[in-house]
């Protein structure tokens, strides 16, 4: 009977080691993309626009300026930003579910690495949403069958121009990013 | 407890042993020398003449000549000296190979040739009036003293006018709806100065025709730069100056690509030694600059620039990869030329020019470099069934002038005669019936261009892959973002394709490795085995009482 037990809670532990050290990896997706920074990004966004479905941009943050104010060197990071209503609404209509607003908007960033190429980074939104109950799991089911469309891009169309900013968003209070979706 | 201690103590004592000697161990001493400080350096801007009060510069000038003609009143050597000068020249000979270059005599990889083009190539001449080969070198008026010196940032030169400052209100570019006014010369002529980041980058900043796309290292991004662009150049830091590094004496320039030293030994001398390129990193910093001596053990393989240089074009602005002429005279649908931008609003294409690809925070390609190019001139045959070196860069891990450089490759595509096996000089700018911009006809361009280089063509053109290299000395990035250890001692790293050198963790032998773990293995099992009966005969002892 002891060794069964010791068996059961050593085989617990082995599976809680081994989800600990891939969790990371299953949460987060990371691709090559065959464009370079600022068109990988472009042709998202443009995706983004044409996803429907409520999407829209939320804006575009450059997450190495700051460093570059402060003196400091690192190679590109844009973070795109994008929402759709219909998935945002239902979730913060929800008071047990609002602090789930962290996750928004949804940010799909674009950067460089050391081999010069450029990588696209994302969520795994129906993996982490399935942690929060049904509801919130079939939204982000769908936000993810969404954001799998993003990232396919059609090479002969010609490269968009890459959307600088907040779209329509106001500068600051309540109503910032109001056009932006969220 | 006493068989503990029996293992215990011999363990210690072994320990003991080893860890002895560190004890008498000294740190390796450190060649570090300092940077001189900056008050050295830099020196104060304040003029000793108020150029305002001079009579000569007190009247209404209608041309550039006329204000320079004024001007050597005063400065009567100065004309003579720039015109010894590649500013004036647009040629240089290499005092290695005695090559004669310089951009009047080589095709690069860019706008390609100025020859048949001088009319707008020279809006970037120090000079006035080099419209075709019939220029004088001798005219000391035709020396352009306000392009280097003009404080106002009113004085321009634009394509068109043979190096000639605006005179006149004109719509730029044309069809803009842009207009550039004339400077006011008199004003200009009165407030001159030491040359500033504004006149070189007015050229230097765009070269090939845009900001940033020729050289990568150099942009409009560096006229007002932080920190982590340029630590030397910093607007709120050390804040230099072009000139502090490209020292200048007798208008004499320090420091070109053309006459690049690759490989600078010794102790920081900062001015006033005599050598072939005070602009060298090592002019400050010496050759040992570094607190570590593992670090300085680095300075005879790699030039300073490969470590302090981790990316180029570090801004929006990029640089271009590539220029493909092949793509020239393509119409838009309509049949009309047309012109088109990338994503980041850079320059795609143009009907008249081809195709580019920009990038920015490019990762350098690294080569040994002595800094000896031996550039393609007009006329130079070459074998278009290979990619066309615009320039043969120098170097060799044997050689100990050479150091590995971080450099921009330039590729491209461009004409060349298919019968002569040369690169072809072709008439692009103007308004004429041969111009390819106006026209759109290869053909009449290169018969006009290969007509002024006084060259044969055959009627055929092809179009051949180009590539040129260029060293990257400028964008030095702050001391904590140099590349790490580990960006080029591993096998993916930085320096994977340079070959000639033994970098641990990159390299690896296959039976040293093999010895190496055998010895490791085998220790563990003597380790193992000795622990093991030591346990088994305590053990036993332990049985006996």
């Amino acid at each position: 009977m002891l060794k069964v037990l010791g068996g059961f809670i050593a085989g617990v532990v082995v599976v809680v080691l081994v989800a600990y050290n891939s969790m990371g990896s299953m949460m987060f997706r990371e691709i090559s993309s065959p464009y370079g920074v600022e068109e990988t990004v472009a042709r998202i966004q443009q995706n983004i626009q044409n996803a429907g479905n409520g999407w829209s941009l939320s804006g575009l943050r450059n997450a190495a300026k700051p460093i570059e104010l402060d003196g400091g060197n690192v190679l590109p990071v844009l973070m795109i930003e994008a929402c759709s209503t219909k998935y945002s609404g239902p979730i913060l209509k929800d008071d047990s579910l609002r602090f789930l607003s962290n996750l928004m908007p949804c940010k799909i960033s674009v950067y460089k690495k050391n081999d010069g190429k450029t990588y696209i980074g994302m969520m795994n939104a129906e993996l982490i949403g399935s942690l929060f109950g049904s509801m919130v799991g079939g939204i982000m089911k769908q936000v993810s069958a969404d954001q799998a469309k993003f990232i396919v891009f059609d090479a002969s169309k010609p490269a968009p121009a890459m959307i600088k900013g907040t779209p329509g968003a106001a500068s600051s209070g309540s109503g910032a990013g109001a056009a932006g979706g969220c | 407890m006493l068989s503990r201690l029996k293992f215990i103590l011999p363990l210690m004592a072994a320990s003991a042993l080893l860890v002895a000697p560190t004890a008498y161990a000294v740190p390796a001493k450190a060649e570090a020398v300092i940077a001189p400080q900056l008050e050295t350096i830099i020196k104060p801007k304040a003029s000793t003449a108020d150029h305002s009060k001079f009579k000569e510069l007190n009247r209404n000038f209608q041309t550039g000549p006329q204000v320079t003609e004024a001007c050597l009143v005063c400065h009567t050597e100065a004309a003579k000296q720039v015109q010894h000068t590649k500013h004036w020249t647009w040629e240089s000979t290499d005092p290695k190979t005695g090559q004669v270059r310089g951009k009047k005599n080589i095709i690069n990889n860019y706008c390609t040739s100025p020859v048949s083009n001088e009319k707008d190539c020279m809006a970037c001449h120090a000079g006035y009036g080099w419209k075709d080969d019939s220029f004088d070198f001798k005219v000391e008026k035709n020396v352009d003293c306000l392009i280097c010196h003009d404080t106002t940032g009113t004085y321009r030169k634009l394509p068109g006018d043979a190096g000639h400052p605006v005179y006149k209100r004109v719509e730029f570019p044309k069809g803009s709806g842009k207009f550039v006014e004339p400077a006011d010369l008199k004003k200009v002529a009165q407030s001159i100065g030491m040359p500033s980041r504004s006149n070189c980058g007015s050229c230097h900043f765009f070269g090939a025709g845009g900001n940033g796309a020729k050289h990568g290292d150099l942009d409009t991004s560096l006229q007002h730069p932080g920190k982590y662009l340029d630590v030397h150049m910093n607007e709120k830091g050390l804040n230099f100056d072009c000139t502090v590094c490209h020292a200048t004496s007798s208008h004499q320039v320090s420091g070109s690509r053309y006459n690049v030293a690759a490989a600078v030994k010794g102790p920081a001398h900062i001015r006033g030694k005599k050598d072939e390129s005070p602009a060298a990193c090592q002019s400050c910093h010496s050759d040992k600059p570094h607190h570590e001596a593992m670090l300085n053990q680095h300075t005879d393989k790699l030039a300073c620039q490969t470590c302090h240089i981790p990316e180029y074009a570090r801004n929006e602005v990029g640089t271009e990869a590539s220029w493909d002429w092949s793509q020239a005279t393509i119409m838009g649908p309509d049949g009309k030329p047309t012109v088109s931008k990338d994503s980041a609003g850079r320059r795609k294409f143009d009907s008249k020019k081809g195709t580019w690809v920009w990038d920015s925070y490019v990762i350098p390609e690294y080569r040994w470099y002595n800094g000896v190019s031996t550039y393609k001139v007009i006329g130079d045959k070459i074998d278009p069934s290979k990619v066309v070196q615009i320039n043969d860069v120098g170097g060799s891990p044997n050689d100990p002038d050479s150091r590995i450089w971080p450099t921009k490759v330039h590729r491209g595509k461009q004409p060349y005669d298919k019968v002569n096996n040369y690169l072809t000089v072709q008439h692009t700018a103007g308004e004429d019936h041969t111009a390819l911009w106006h026209n759109f006809d290869w053909q009449k361009a290169i018969g006009t261009g290969m007509k002024a280089a006084k060259l044969p063509y055959s009627g055929e053109n092809g179009f051949v892959s180009t590539e040129m290299t260029r060293p990257i000395p400028h964008m030095v990035a702050p001391k904590e973002d140099a590349l790490s250890c580990a960006q080029c001692h591993s096998k993916n790293g930085r320096l994977q394709g340079i070959e000639g050198v033994y970098m641990p963790s990159r390299d690896s032998n296959k039976w040293l490795d093999m010895v190496g773990w055998t010895l490791v293995l085998l220790s563990l099992l003597g380790v193992l085995i000795h622990g093991s009966l030591r346990i088994y005969t305590g053990k036993n002892k332990g049985q006996h009482k």
